[in-house]
């Protein structure tokens, strides 16, 4: 496996609290990597500076030798909409677009006819089992429905990687075990490589590997 | 992106209501204000539209004594007809008319007699109000009023007696209500100059000569009006005074000149607007639609900061979100504006069907006052449908304020979005 992204002594400060110190990893092609710590131990910062969310204060992460600490605000947005799906805890969906149209949102500053936009976006809701559920809104739909929006969003523009932070931490149980095993399959069959940041251990255990935070530094690997 | 926008509005349709009725507000009230200030000025002109002129000249004189026989119409005094000569030399001048206004005492009943020329812009006025008969063909017969033949029992073919001088009635007019100087019975101008010349009442009272005229109406374009009322102010102002006054406090041997802008503080209606309220109200509308467009747009982007960061975090840059912006605001203008425009065009048509009155000054064509239970009974009052139309003009400059509103509504929330980080907002609210 070719590396994917590349992290070097990377560090974020935030009022004087280190957030992530000194940090660097190599994540490859098709891998399934799990972040774990506890609270406050900086892997949502970790996610968020691989996302280009947050702008590192030194070190740099280069995405396919391409080197995103350098990009300002709208290349990294252009690279979220290219190259990267993102899966947040609290779903963030918006509140008053339907759910094909949720999925179909990365989609809506490409020209692009909203036929074909649409048809995207109904093979996405395809993938993740949502089909029926096409013109319910976000309040319409349970949690572990709504985290399939989001892992929806997340696959329609064809990303290289999903980052998936704390993904099952809002749903019970079974719900969030499904949505790993989504996610797990999408790894397994597309080969889409998935950076999860959680607190469950039967979850981080069926990773590729797992990345242990402690005071936002790795302390084991 | 439009389509977006449109769910939007739709899903938020409360919040955005006060944004497209303050934009509805501005239309309409731009349009309208702007249709109502010109329609008041086109009714000014109303009245010099009937007698074919735009500027009434009349020169003010003393009053009789005694009022008995005929006498020059109250208070005017006579004007000589080289006067008519010099007007019509005026630069901007199309046409002059002359006419002879008297007041008749006969002895069992008072008339309004006006000597006119049949061929000149007020005969031809007068001769297209005809409702029965003809018009003279001789110095002999007269028109008479509708009103007054229907008092006196006259009708066409008859004869009335104005100062014992027998005129036979070949037709009738329906001029009251119409004309800015009524009367009750139209001869030719040479027999009512005839009557003037021999009444000795009106001889001791100002010395009349058998050419005089009491009244000139100058017909010119309006886009001349000022430039010839200038003029004119300048041909008859000059050394007439004799220090006393007429009992409406105008100095004798003055000349009076009345223009369609003397008018316009004679119009009355609840509607009426002056210049200086429209063009303060035409810029306290579009700054009041800003405020409340700026306010509420401000206080929704607060409420959907979460939702721009959504919009940030799966890739729309700023320029991508100020579009989202932009179409939203852009399709409440619109919605606004088109309803602004089917509202003001509905109202201006309902407002099309009021009346509006016009009150001509008693001197320019008044009714004895002693002979009316209440003076102001004395004074003539025209009245007209209100002249106001859908102006385009208006509607285009609503139109140009309304984009240069969203634009600048546009640019407020822009700047603040461009602020905006997605974390921040999707890791506080």
């Amino acid at each position: 496996m070719t590396e994917l992204i590349t992290v070097k002594n990377v560090c974020k400060t935030f009022a004087k609290a280190k957030a992530v110190s000194n940090v660097s990893l190599t994540l490859k092609y098709g891998e399934l990597l799990a972040i774990q710590g506890a609270s406050g131990s900086g892997k949502t910062t970790l996610l968020n500076l691989l996302t280009g969310l947050e702008q590192a204060d030194a070190g740099e992460i280069l995405f396919d030798g391409e080197k995103i600490t350098s990009m300002n605000e709208d290349q990294l947005a252009l690279f979220r909409r290219e190259h990267v799906g993102i899966v947040f805890q609290f779903f963030n969906l918006i509140p008053t677009l339907n759910v094909v149209e949720n999925i179909a949102l990365p989609l809506f500053p490409v020209r692009m006819p909203r036929d074909k936009m649409l048809d995207r976006a109904k093979v996405s809701a395809e993938n993740v089992g949502l089909s029926h559920r096409l013109d319910h809104y976000p309040n319409e739909l349970s949690g572990g429905e709504q985290q399939r929006v989001a892992i929806a969003r997340a696959l329609i523009n064809n990303p290289e990687v999903i980052f998936a932070d704390e993904p099952t931490g809002n749903l019970d149980e079974k719900t969030g075990r499904m949505i790993f095993e989504l996610l797990r399959d999408l790894n397994k069959n597309r080969n889409l490589t998935i950076v999860m940041a959680t607190h469950d251990q039967s979850i981080a255990a069926a990773s590729h590997r797992i990345i242990k935070l402690r005071d936002g530094m790795i302390s084991n690997e | 992106m439009f389509q977006y926008a449109l769910k939007e509005m739709r899903k938020r349709r409360n919040k955005y209501a006060l944004n497209v009725g303050a934009i509805i507000l501005l239309v309409v009230l731009l349009i309208t204000l702007n249709s109502l200030s010109l329609a008041y000025k086109d009714v000014a002109v109303l009245p010099f539209k009937t007698i074919n002129s735009t500027i009434i000249v009349q020169r003010n004189g003393n009053v009789p004594e005694n009022m008995t026989g005929v006498v020059l119409s109250c208070s005017s005094a006579p004007i000589g007809a080289d006067y008519l000569s010099r007007v019509s030399a005026v630069d901007g001048v199309k046409d002059v008319s002359s006419g002879l206004l008297l007041w008749v005492f006969d002895h069992d009943n008072f008339k309004r007699v006006f000597g006119l020329n049949w061929t000149d812009g007020f005969g031809r006025g007068i001769e297209s109000q005809i409702t029965i008969g003809s018009a003279p063909q001789t110095n002999g017969e007269a028109l008479v009023d509708k009103a007054y033949a229907d008092q006196y029992g006259l009708a066409a073919k008859g004869h009335v007696i104005v100062a014992g001088a027998d005129f036979l009635i070949s037709g009738i007019v329906e001029s009251s209500g119409k004309n800015v100087i009524p009367a009750d019975v139209y001869v030719a101008l040479a027999s009512a100059q005839m009557l003037a010349y021999n009444s000795p009442n009106l001889q001791a009272t100002e010395k009349f000569n058998q050419t005089d005229v009491n009244i000139i109406f100058v017909d010119v374009d309006q886009t001349n009006l000022n430039q010839v009322s200038q003029r004119l102010n300048n041909i008859f102002n000059v050394g007439q005074s004799t220090g006393g006054n007429t009992p409406t406090g105008q100095v004798i041997g003055s000349y009076s000149i009345y223009t369609p802008t003397s008018f316009e503080s004679q119009i009355s209606s609840v509607f009426k607007l002056s210049d200086q309220l429209t063009l303060i109200l035409s810029l306290i509308v579009p700054i009041g639609a800003i405020l409340i467009i700026a306010n509420s747009s401000g206080h929704t982007l607060l409420e959907r900061r979460r939702e721009f960061g959504i919009m940030k975090a799966v890739g729309f840059r700023n320029r991508d979100i100020q579009r989202v912006v932009f179409s939203e605001t852009l399709l409440q203008m619109l919605i606004g504006y088109v309803a602004g425009l089917i509202i003001s065009f509905i109202g201006i048509a309902i407002l099309a069907r009021t009346t509006v009155s016009v009150n001509v000054p008693w001197e320019v064509g008044g009714y004895p006052h002693f002979l009316v239970p209440d003076p102001n009974l004395a004074g003539t009052v025209l009245t007209y449908l209100l002249p106001i139309t859908f102006q385009v003009k208006y509607a285009l400059l609503s139109g140009a304020v309304v984009v240069a509103i969203g634009l600048l509504t546009t640019m407020i929330l822009a700047r603040r979005l461009n602020g905006l980080k997605a974390m921040e907002v999707l890791k506080y609210d």
